[in-house]
């Protein structure tokens, strides 16, 4: 327990109106501090109380809320980060993308706590923010620029910045495309590039980082908790060698003998070709250096060259999205493609996925003259074409939901509420797909990712193929995820600590008691201030559901044969345990439990969060086909 | 019941008897699912446990079952509405409980132990079995720990999943075997943890 003076303040904000080109500063009460944390939470609150469920994404209303967490830039491990949320115009939910990097510590030197951008400018132009206030300049020059190219031009300008920039890919508005800070840290999934891009919105620069040291009550007490954190994160051999050694391409190898790789489209889920895309190949053949996140001990990210190119990664989502599910096993190929995406600013997983439903519609004669598994020049070419807005990448730009859709063959898009799933096959990773399911943003690993307890023992291996019994352990895993998202911290922490530790280091920050307990009840309340904004936008238990391949068609082989997922007891289970209606709608009792009862200071505070609630008029969603989401790469 | 979980039971039970973290009918052990509590039956022997030893009954209210749970089942209860705890493991250690005779505080010096418990906090109670008062009291302590020691009784361990409640019990009776042979020793204990004296402000 901490006995230094409390650092519990309001939050401090900005808010910048693109269309009229002003900015203002405002305070948000301590109560929403404590109840939703920073970061992802403070997104979701503000979406709510802003009613972002109420506008097209891609329209001057939607807003694109920056927050860095309360244990950003304090020295707490990997805790360099920041997440940006808005309505995502790939899933028409609320959505957050959070980045590694630099960009958050700078903006928290500033002193402030989050960022609002809203309306749409006239012309081209970035936001310059710095100790002084907030500038709109334009962006002339800027636009058309790829990803690297304008992050060095804009360093040239402001020697020391830091900026979160969007490629041609969201300047053109394809559906998925990326934010980028530090050329390789992207918001990679949802699209919120296109959001940014429809705002005619270059680049969010902050000018250098600022004087202000972001507060800590208790330095000597955070420098005790951080030192028994880090013993934690050497000790354990994911963090101190797994990630260090291979960064998050060591999993390839380690799904595929599980038997949950899934390959060309989901059509299995063994590929014959992972050695020669594994971490250990990229190890060996590719990779010049490690880098990491400003502070951060564990360095999972690489710097690569391939075919006379250099640049970041591939992450382990992204080898498998443009190898292993579009049958592709050239390693050079798959690397070259990763950095197109990269170039253009593109989600590299639903970039592959949609590739891969593209090619499946190929072979079902569906799509003449289109791309077959296995073509690694194809994924090369069409990554490119995406990004370029030219020939079937101007198909592949709304993503596989509408692809999938407009060939008459919705199922084939394998995506949960239009977000395309990640590297794991949940017929042999059963709750996984309650994961995917139930994710509030679509198919996604960052929510929930099972591989922990399914596949790497932690906290302790369980039966992966059982279908009841883990929905409590995957509500644990939520809450804790929208935790971090929150503080920020990196979900790679988590594989070595527990909660307790992320409550002892806030504690040490604010200067005020903070029990772990306390700490997942925050991050329930945050994954059900979500839960209310889908609902609000017309979302239902219908919704909840996987791509029909993996409800009704078997493994063919290996580990995981003869397995599908059988979702409807556990979808089941899961409401139950979470204290919803059969509807999957939060109970009057769940929602005062958390304090968002009409009358509470948070609800208050917002100016009525239950208008919010399903009773209200859902206004249109994106269409989407698949019936099925998506999701998005390690930090 | 699924057989997985009925499995786990059995698994974890019969390690806590061999271990000797129990008595032939003593400890209690429980998971939480959804608004349901499967927890081991009144007077069963965890080392051999069966179907029947793992009674299901509701989170917030007694139903007819309430005639076979576990004695402590007032406490499981108490400890889940407060907690985000899926299992509890109540066990009844030796050298735990004697540590606990003679402190307000468990603070281990051996390496497992510093690294997975820091410290452990012991509770008194006059009635320690069953009863309101440890249900009162226990709570608000395994909001902050994963294991708090009851003192002359025995310590609750909460996880996510039974393993781990296990997992922490053992790793505290470990600790307690260390402490009460290197006291024993009657020499000053030689210090090899940077920052180790802080511990007792964990």
């Amino acid at each position: 327990m901490t006995s230094a003076t409390p650092l519990f303040g309001p939050l401090r904000g900005l808010r910048v109106d693109l269309s009229s080109g002003s900015f203002t500063e405002e305070e948000l009460p301590s109560e929403v501090r404590r109840a939703v944390l920073g970061g992802r939470g403070l997104g979701a609150w503000l979406a709510l109380r802003e009613r972002l469920h109420e506008v097209e994404p891609l329209a001057p209303g939607n807003r694109l809320i920056l927050a860095p967490g309360p244990l950003t830039g304090t020295g707490a491990p990997a805790s360099a980060r920041y997440s940006v949320t808005a309505r995502s115009p790939l899933t028409g939910t609320v959505f957050d993308g959070n980045s590694g990097g630099s960009w958050g510590v700078a903006f928290r030197r500033l002193g402030h706590d989050y960022l609002v951008v809203g309306g749409a400018c006239d012309a081209p132009a970035y936001l310059l923010v710095s100790a002084t206030g907030v500038e709109l300049r334009p962006a002339r020059d800027l636009w058309g620029l790829d990803v690297p190219a304008t992050l060095d031009r804009l360093r040239e300008l402001h020697p020391g910045c830091q900026a979160g920039v969007i490629g041609p890919a969201g300047e053109r508005g394809v559906a998925f495309a990326s934010i980028v800070n530090n050329r390789g840290r992207s918001l990679g999934r949802g699209g919120l590039g296109a959001v940014m891009g429809a705002k005619r919105l270059k680049a969010i620069v902050v000018a250098r980082d600022g004087e202000r040291r972001p507060p800590v009550a208790d330095p000597e007490r955070l420098a005790f908790v951080v030192y028994e954190a880090e013993k934690l994160l050497k000790a354990n051999p994911i963090t101190s060698q797994a990630l260090p050694e291979f960064g998050t391409s060591v999993l390839v190898n380690v799904l595929n003998q599980a038997g949950a790789l899934p390959t060309r489209n989901f059509r299995d889920s063994r590929f014959e070709g992972a050695r020669a895309i594994s971490g250990e190949a990229l190890r060996d053949g590719y990779v010049e250096r490690r880098s990491a996140c400003r502070g951060c001990s564990i360095g999972c990210a690489r710097r690569t060259t391939a075919g006379g190119e250099h640049g970041e990664g591939p992450e382990y989502e992204s080898l498998w999205a443009l190898g292993a599910d579009c049958g592709v096993a050239d390693l050079t190929a798959v690397v070259q493609a990763n950095y197109a995406c990269n170039r253009a600013g593109l989600d590299t997983i639903t970039m592959g996925a949609t590739i891969a439903c593209a090619m499946e519609l190929t072979e079902e004669g569906l799509l003449p003259g289109g791309p077959r598994f296995g073509d690694a020049a194809a994924v090369l070419r069409l990554a490119e074409a995406t990004g370029a807005g030219e020939g079937l990448g101007a198909e592949l730009a709304e993503g596989s939901a509408r692809l999938a859709a407009r060939y008459g063959r919705p199922e084939l898009s394998m995506s949960v509420k239009g977000l395309e799933l990640p590297a794991y096959d949940p017929r042999g990773m059963k709750a996984q797909g309650l994961a995917f399911a139930t994710s509030n943003r679509g198919g996604c690993h960052l929510r929930a990712n099972m591989l922990g307890p399914e596949i790497l023992g932690v906290p302790k291996m369980v039966d992966r193929f059982a279908t009841l019994g883990k929905a409590g352990l995957l509500i644990n895993i939520q809450n804790l995820n929208a935790v971090l998202d929150s503080l920020s911290v990196c979900k790679f922490t988590a594989f070595a600590m527990k909660e307790d530790y992320y409550a002892r280091l806030l504690s040490a920050v604010w200067g005020e008691p903070v029990e772990p307990q306390e700490l997942l009840c925050a991050g329930e309340r945050i994954w059900t201030l979500e839960r209310l904004f889908n609902l609000a936008a017309g979302f239902t238990r219908a919704d909840d559901t996987l791509p029909r391949r993996l409800l009704e068609e078997p493994v063919r082989e290996g580990p995981a044969a003869g397995h599908v997922v059988d979702l409807p007891p556990m979808l089941d289970e899961y409401y139950v345990s979470r204290g919803w209606t059969a509807e999957g709608v939060p109970s009057a009792v769940k929602l005062a439990r958390l304090g968002l009862d009409e009358g509470g200071a948070l609800v208050e505070a917002a100016g009525g969060l239950a208008d919010a609630s399903p009773a209200g008029t859902p206004p249109a969603r994106p269409a989407t086909g698949g019936g099925a989401a998506e999701e998005r790469p390690s930090p | 019941m699924s057989h997985a979980v009925l499995e786990q039971f059995r698994r974890i039970g019969r390690d806590l008897f061999v271990a000797g973290l129990v008595s032939s009918h003593g400890g209690n052990m429980s998971v939480r699912q959804g608004d349901r509590i499967l927890i081991t039956r009144r007077g069963s022997m965890l080392a051999q446990l069966e179907e029947r030893d793992v009674i299901e009954t509701a989170l917030d209210e007694n139903d007819a079952n309430v005639t076979l749970v576990s004695t402590e089942i007032v406490v499981h209860r108490a400890i889940y509405q407060a907690t985000s705890a899926l299992a509890i493991v109540h066990t009844h250690p030796p050298y735990a409980i004697a540590q606990s005779l003679a402190k307000d505080e468990i603070v281990p010096v051996d390496s497992e132990g510093s690294y997975l418990l820091h410290k452990v906090p012991v509770v008194t109670a006059q009635l320690t079995a069953g009863s309101k008062e440890v249900a009162e009291l226990l709570p608000a302590w395994l909001k902050e720990y994963d294991l708090v020691m009851l003192r002359g009784h025995g310590p609750f361990a909460i996880g996510h999943l039974l393993e781990e409640a296990y997992q922490l019990t053992s790793v505290l009776e470990m600790t307690c075997r260390v402490l009460t042979i290197a006291e024993g020793m009657g020499v000053e204990l030689k210090e090899y943890r940077k920052g180790s004296e802080r511990y007792d402000s964990w």
